[in-house]
């Protein structure tokens, strides 16, 4: 695989690309698997701007709500991200590294180390496409949904070229700048409005046709599930391809490489203006590296920020959003199948408590906090023996139990950060649209919420500590919390197997239903012990191991 | 001999089947530089991380200041300056945010000898660590060995990166740290970093260690540089057979050896049958003699690596 830069490029990729569509096919099957057994009137009745930006307008049945929302959504986004996260990292990222001046000392001109590099991305989105054209066809007659009419093929074509796209649009500019942030930001940005804009826009009479500056409306208007390939939209996104694939080449030839350089943050531009120069002083500076813990929390601050953002966001919208659906919600609670009944809680979403619990409490909510909970525990602990700086931490007068003590101090105030996000967001939901959700139970279940995201935290503090390996604990800790939410949710469908729930975290999370019924002290005093536990663990491992 | 300030005990380090370090025993005294020096992969890392508890010996034990490097090993970090080998640093921070990082871990850090340390060694901590050079980036690490104005420095190859200018700057920074009796132990692959201030050296090959002497007595070992110049060509295998010869190089009518025979006897082989014009001989210095100990047991792909990192200074 080190044979050229073609191949190179493509074992630093291949798992991103083939995680991504995997998931996405995993996605499929239970997006079939649920719709196939649900009135689907309450999507189609939904407002068109939910359709559009869902992509499911026109569509008739399970499997076409199926390929609208996993593929034709979720997947065109996905598959267009991990072209952008390629894209970017082939040369800008190379140049952050500081290995572009290494590659380039071989005889190798630039042309061909772009070219090779843009080659590997374009095979790697194949690879992808082609991955999701296999589910596309296997799920189907898996799980026996009917799809005739869709045009899977023609969907999937779609998603390739449009994702191809944006990671050529990340390559351009990456050769153009060599900086990684903006090359993955501003397609990501340009993607994201596109996206918005060619949902939103066509619902308004009179600039209905200005959707058409926007990439994503040569993607997703000529409706590719139902119409197949569309040539001329197609072309249109592919010669953009071509065209950013010659400005990379040109960009890439007239430019002075940058040497390896660490990110530039907002904090740092601010720090250099003479009138914000002392507050951020302060903040970016002495204020920052006051204590391990402290320090910990700013190098992750970028998580806490967006998924603070996302999740504010969506607490407060779940609230405006249910005086709209309400009557529907209350319909569609009755018509709800078993499945997805689980994987919500078991609740009544026709409900307020309900409503929220569905939409924010049983998955959103947890997997953010958690996700943040897991990657700052793995890469705080174990990151510092990857990137080799351990060793100069603990050359300090100071235990390794303190070291460790203050990462999970790290983790603990962004847990708390986040559920108190998630606290304020629900109740401003709830006041602005009416739902007069009670604030103690809201509260107790941001406490429960809080604590579920700690155990998994601790999980993944107790495998960075024992290995020092901080992709291992992410995805181990990643899997071992999907296992528990699935487990919670798909055991109890089966009576005789309900008990088994309690193994489940998520069980003393939810299972009270915290949101109508308010605190479970009980069901929080396991979630505490679980954590003691784990952060027991965490500690003798670590005190006993040989560092990386 | 004065107070032990750091002292191994029948160390070993195994990782599987791999030995690190076996049986390895040292005192290293108060108020000297103890250089340890050894090819790359002989078990100097592994043997400093040891003794900075990052790793625990598979048998054996440390003692510093006469305390359990691994029971009181955060009362031993107090007293320690430490800059690791292959120096790596947090590169979103600053240099003056990676000095007060560890100056408010540490505690009592005058921040004057910092300003002081760092105007010395023309640091710039302004610059964000991930931006620097290696070598102005080595300087933070520098600084932060020594800021805290440590009993005992432990260093993996300090100089690398450094230029000339600031290579003297910091020995004299070493000097000084002896001088007010305190304890630097220096380990290194080149010989020339250690033996203008090293009292004692030990040396370390495939984790054992092969002896520890005076710089002194290394020094007065009688190796020879001897440089033979004739009015024509001679063949080198001429000297092979002389007993004490070694390493001897042919160039055109010059023949370079090492020498630790009676000088008589190298002169009586040359001089009736060869027409002599020149001979100029030196003191070995240390890194021939280092040389020396490592061709007796060498392996192959060892003596290359020697090779690379051996330089012959230029000597009058």
């Amino acid at each position: 695989m080190l044979s050229g830069v073609f191949t190179k490029t493509l074992r630093d990729y291949w798992l991103r690309a083939i995680i991504g569509a995997v998931t996405l096919v995993l996605f499929l099957i239970f997006a079939m698997a649920s719709y196939r057994a649900v009135d689907i009137a309450i999507y189609t009745d939904l407002p068109d701007v939910f359709l559009e930006l869902y992509n499911i307008a026109n569509v008739d049945d399970a499997g076409g709500l199926a390929y609208g929302t996993v593929y034709s959504f979720m997947g065109a986004l996905t598959l267009a991200g991990i072209a952008i996260s390629i894209g970017s990292g082939a040369i800008a990222g190379e140049e952050r590294k500081g290995t572009m001046g290494l590659l380039l000392a071989n005889p190798k001109s630039r042309t061909h180390v772009l070219v090779s590099k843009a080659a590997s991305l374009f095979l790697l989105m194949n690879l992808a496409a082609l991955i999701l054209w296999g589910g596309a066809h296997l799920v189907p007659t898996l799980i026996d949904v009917n799809v005739v009419g869709k045009e899977t093929g023609g969907l999937v074509l779609h998603m390739l070229v449009n994702a191809l796209f944006y990671g050529f649009l990340a390559l351009m500019i990456g050769a153009w700048t060599g900086n990684k942030t903006t090359a993955s930001g501003v397609p990501a940005l340009v993607m994201v409005v596109s996206y918005l804009a060619v949902g939103i826009l066509p619902l308004v009479e009179g600039i209905k046709d200005l959707s058409r500056i926007f990439p994503w409306y040569y993607y997703t208007e000529s409706n590719p599930i139902f119409h197949g390939i569309d040539w001329g939209h197609l072309g249109v996104l592919f010669s953009g391809v071509v065209v950013f694939l010659v400005l990379a080449v040109f960009g890439m030839n007239r430019r002075d490489l940058s040497a390896r350089s660490a990110a530039v943050t907002l904090f740092d531009r601010l720090r250099n203006y003479p009138f914000m120069h002392s507050v951020i002083e302060r903040l970016a500076g002495s204020a920052r590296v006051s204590r391990i813990w402290v320090k910990t929390m700013s190098d992750h601050q970028g998580l806490l920020v967006v998924t603070g953002f996302i999740l504010l966001f969506l607490c407060v919208i779940v609230g405006l959003l249910y005086p709209v659906l309400e009557d529907q919600m209350q319909d569609f609670s009755e018509d709800m199948p078993e499945a997805m009944d689980a994987l919500i809680g078991q609740v009544d979403i026709g409900t307020p408590e309900g409503w929220y619990q569905a939409e924010n409490f049983s998955m959103t909510g947890p997997f953010l906090s958690i996700f943040v909970a897991v990657v700052v525990s793995a890469r705080s602990l174990a990151g510092e023996e990857a990137d080799r700086t351990m060793g100069l931490l603990l050359a300090n007068p100071i235990s390794r139990i303190r070291v460790l003590s203050e990462k999970a101090l790290a983790m603990l105030v962004y847990v708390f950060l986040l559920a108190v996000v998630v606290f304020v967001g629900t109740i401003a939901g709830s006041l602005l649209g009416d739902l007069g959700l009670n604030s103690v139970h809201v509260a107790a279940t941001c406490f429960l919420l809080g604590l579920v995201s700690l155990v998994f935290g601790t999980v993944a503090l107790a495998l960075s500590a024992a290995t020092g390996r901080s992709n291992f604990a992410m995805y181990v800790t990643a899997g071992l919390a999907l296992a528990s939410y699935l487990l919670q949710s798909f055991l109890p469908l089966n009576e005789d197997l309900a008990g088994y729930a309690k193994v489940s975290p998520f069980y003393y999370y939810l299972k009270s239903d915290p949101l109508t019924n308010g605190m479970n002290w009980a069901h929080a005093g396991v979630l505490a012990a679980l954590i003691a536990v784990f952060y027991g663990v965490s500690v003798l491992l670590f005190q006993r191991r040989d560092l990386r | 001999m004065s107070e032990v300030v750091l002292q191994a005990e029948s160390l070993t380090k195994h990782y599987g089947d791999v030995q690190a370090l076996v049986d390895l025993n040292l005192e290293v005294y108060a108020g000297e530089v103890f250089g340890f020096l050894g090819p790359n992969g002989a078990g100097k890392t592994t043997a400093i991380r040891v003794f900075m508890d990052e790793i625990r010996p598979t048998t054996g034990r440390i003692t510093i200041f006469g305390m359990d490097a691994r029971k009181k090993s955060v009362e031993i970090r107090r007293r320690i300056g430490y800059l690791p080998g292959e120096l790596a640093l947090y590169p979103n921070l600053t240099g003056r945010d990676t000095l007060t990082y560890f100056a408010n871990l540490r505690g009592g850090v005058d921040w004057a000898y910092v300003e002081q340390l760092a105007d010395r060694l023309v640091a710039d901590l302004s610059k964000k660590v991930g931006d620097l050079s290696s070598g102005n980036r080595q300087k933070v690490g520098l600084i932060q060995a020594f800021m805290n104005k440590p009993d005992l420095l432990i260093m993996d190859e300090p100089s690398s990166g450094l230029d000339p200018l600031m290579q003297r700057e910091f020995q004299s920074m070493l000097r000084e740290i002896i001088a007010e009796g305190r304890t630097v132990f220096l380990s290194s692959h080149t010989l020339s970093e250690v033996q203008r201030v090293a009292e004692r050296v030990g040396i370390i090959r495939h984790g054992r260690l092969v002896a520890v002497e005076s710089v002194h007595d290394f020094r007065s070992k009688s190796i020879r540089r001897v440089e033979l110049e004739f009015r024509s060509p001679v063949a080198a295998s001429v000297f092979a057979a002389v007993p004490g010869v070694r390493d001897v190089l042919s160039q055109n009518h010059r023949i370079v050896l090492s020498y630790d025979g009676k000088m008589d006897v190298l002169l009586r082989t040359v001089a009736d049958r060869y027409d002599l014009v020149d001979i100029t001989t030196q003191e070995a210095d240390l890194e021939e003699v280092f040389l020396a100990y490592y061709r007796d047991e060498a392996t192959p792909d060892e003596a290359t690596g020697n090779d690379s990192t051996s330089h012959r200074g230029v000597r009058a």
